[in-house]
């Protein structure tokens, strides 16, 4: 069966690999390039061990990590889709499972090895990509300090690895239900997506028992954000960083006995503040009379120290739902031939 | 006869599609050793019937044992049933002896011999992928990596469908040798009744869903006789001959009979009937009904 399985796979898992080598060239080529840069800001610090010019490695390179990041993400849909959903889809297609399951193999063991191969395949590729790309952006990641962050989370470490294992499941039973290879391919791509978006939103911050801290807002503080007010006006303040930590809420301005800031208010210190001639920052004179109304903003965080523990979470979460997919797909091919 | 001297043991048997039954109460014996021409017009139910007996699609309701196990029960059962499906399909991205290699990888009773000997005689090339060959080597190839995993029992889906006239007397020719050389239970569907006239020595006609007569052909034909007398005897047949299709031609009467002993007597003329006579009476009084 395994014969088979990769007499059928060659050529799909040539395709992957060839894609893989041109990545891992690019990627190495990028890593060495971090590299030197390091290199060379360590020489401007001349010994001193904590080297203050890194920092800026983390501003030369945030645009490249975030790029590499977007690069990586889709790795596990498009192996989910062009690995995964034909797998069975396929054979359904073409009507050669009436050929292939006729011989002196049960359907379990025929998907089982399938899956078993295709799986692993998928892992390696995936696990080499991510090993990478974490290899080529860690002097970026240790000078920035921010690998917790939603978009980079999922393109460091093991997190990838569980994507893939997730994706080609998810594609061999969409396939296995769809019978047809193409819109089992776009449904694969579709719901691994919103699957996408939704963990690092939903999930991942509950994985762990969010810390709470509240944070005074002084104008330095406002100063220091992205930007003020929502899309609908909304009194909040965003881009709020905490040290060593990863922001998974945080609330609107509140005011001393906690009620919101009322919008009246924000939106007077918005338009027209009182002019100190004093105050700095982006934010200015608003920075400055939002400050005077004495407010704060609760955040709930997870501390840098637990990054370990929530890749280990989340992707545990993703192989506990690529299992209970796989065992719907084995009742499936048992119970519901074509 | 025991159930395990059957190949084929229908009780009840029903497959509905949503609402629309294609098999309805199927009870059907097929003993071991024959080989069986299943026949009726398309859609008749013929595909269901073979699909369930391989465990390509389980029953509605009813019961289904297959060699004395369900269909398709495990890998062991597998071994004994060597299926080709509706259109023979194969792998057409690989080639003759990539199929050949699968057949080998995946069933332990296959015998290389058996398959090479076949390949060369119907003049596959080895290396040609199986995209490329003609309806009739494609049904070649799919008989081939049927029939070299030694099954018991043969099941075959309109093999010859796709096939022109000569190729079709080839091809069934061929399929009977192999069977004889295997000794195994054939049993293969078409619409065809030249078909089966010339390959099967066991017979199930079915049609709109039910099966409609089974059994030994030499045992249906000395069951089977044409009766033709004056017209207005007709409603005198005697108790236990029951007309299957009747005739009228001017003032008289020509009707196929079923009577379990010898002929009815009477102020007719007996005669035999043949296979495909037989065949289409059964057909004509199936659309007759479905029709009313």
């Amino acid at each position: 069966m395994s014969w088979l399985t990769w007499r059928q796979f060659r050529v799909p898992a040539l395709v992957g690999v060839v894609a893989l080598a041109l990545f891992a060239a690019y990627v190495v080529h990028l890593g060495l390039d971090v590299r030197d840069a390091e290199d060379a800001y360590r020489a401007q610090c001349a010994g001193r061990p904590d080297c203050p010019r890194l920092a800026q490695l983390a501003v030369d390179y945030e645009n490249t990590s975030l790029y590499l990041a977007a690069l990586l993400a889709p790795v596990p849909g498009l192996l989910g889709m062009f690995w995964g959903a034909p797998l069975v889809a396929r054979e359904l297609e073409a009507g050669t499972q009436r050929l292939v399951w006729n011989q002196s193999v049960t359907r379990r063991r025929w998907l089982a090895v399938k899956l078993t191969v295709v799986g692993l395949a998928a892992m390696a590729v995936t696990g080499v990509a991510a090993a990478l790309v974490t290899w080529a952006m860690s002097p970026v990641d240790r000078a920035a300090d921010n690998r917790f962050s939603t978009v980079l989370f999922g393109a460091r470490n093991l997190a990838p690895v569980a994507y893939a294992v997730f994706a080609v499941v998810l594609g061999v039973l969409i396939g296995l239900v769809v019978r047809r290879t193409v819109p089992a391919m776009a449904v694969t791509a579709l719901v691994f997506v919103v699957v996408q978006f939704l963990v690092p939103n939903l999930v991942r911050p509950h994985l762990m028992p969010a810390e709470h801290v509240t944070l005074p807002m002084t104008a330095s503080a406002i100063n220091q954000a992205r930007g003020l007010g929502g899309i609908t006006g909304a009194p909040v303040v965003k881009g709020l960083t905490l040290p060593d930590a990863w922001i998974t809420d945080a609330s609107e301005l509140r005011t001393r006995d906690g009620t919101p800031l009322d919008r009246a208010i924000f939106d007077g210190c918005f338009t027209d503040p009182p002019r100190t001639g004093a105050a700095e920052g982006p934010f200015g004179d608003t920075a400055t009379c939002l400050a005077d109304h004495d407010l704060h903003v609760d955040v709930a965080y997870q501390p840098v120290a637990r990054y370990w523990s929530v890749q280990w979470l989340e992707s545990g979460c993703y192989l506990a739902l690529a299992g209970l997919l796989a065992a719907v797909a084995f009742r499936r091919v048992q119970r519901r031939p074509s | 006869m025991s159930l395990s001297e059957l190949a084929v043991h229908a009780r009840g048997l029903t497959k509905r599609y949503g609402r629309r039954p294609a098999l309805l109460d199927c009870d059907l014996d097929v003993p071991r050793g024959r080989v069986v021409g299943l026949v009726g017009p398309n859609g008749a139910g013929k595909s269901t019937l073979l699909n369930l007996a391989c465990g390509l699609a389980t029953p509605t309701t009813g019961t289904l044992r297959v060699l004395g196990s369900p269909p398709a029960a495990n890998a062991a059962h597998l071994a004994r049933v060597g299926f080709v499906a509706q259109d023979t399909p194969v792998y057409a991205a690989l080639s003759v002896a990539d199929h050949l290699r699968m057949g080998a990888k995946l069933n332990p009773s296959w015998d290389p011999a058996l398959a090479a000997r076949r390949i060369a005689r119907v003049g596959l090339d080895p290396g040609q992928r199986a995209g490329r060959l003609s309806g009739g080597q494609r049904a070649q190839l799919a008989l081939t990596v049927a029939v070299a995993k030694r099954p018991e029992l043969l099941i075959l889906d309109e093999p010859a469908a796709a096939l022109d006239p000569l190729a079709r007397d080839g091809f069934l020719r061929d399929l009977m040798e192999v069977v004889a050389e295997l000794g195994a239970t054939a049993i293969l569907s078409s619409h065809l009744l030249g078909d089966v006239a010339r390959a099967c020595d066991h017979l199930v006609v079915l049609v709109g869903s039910r099966v409609q007569v089974a059994g030994d052909v030499a045992d249906l034909l000395t069951r089977h006789h044409r009766l033709v007398g004056p017209r207005d005897e007709r409603d005198r047949l005697p108790a236990g001959v029951e007309a299957v299709a009747t005739r009228h031609t001017g003032a008289h009467i020509d009707a196929v009979v079923r009577v379990d002993g010898p002929p009815p007597r009477g102020p007719w003329r007996v005669a035999p009937v043949g296979l495909e006579d037989l065949v289409l009476s059964y057909l004509t009084r199936a659309a007759g009904e479905g029709n009313r």
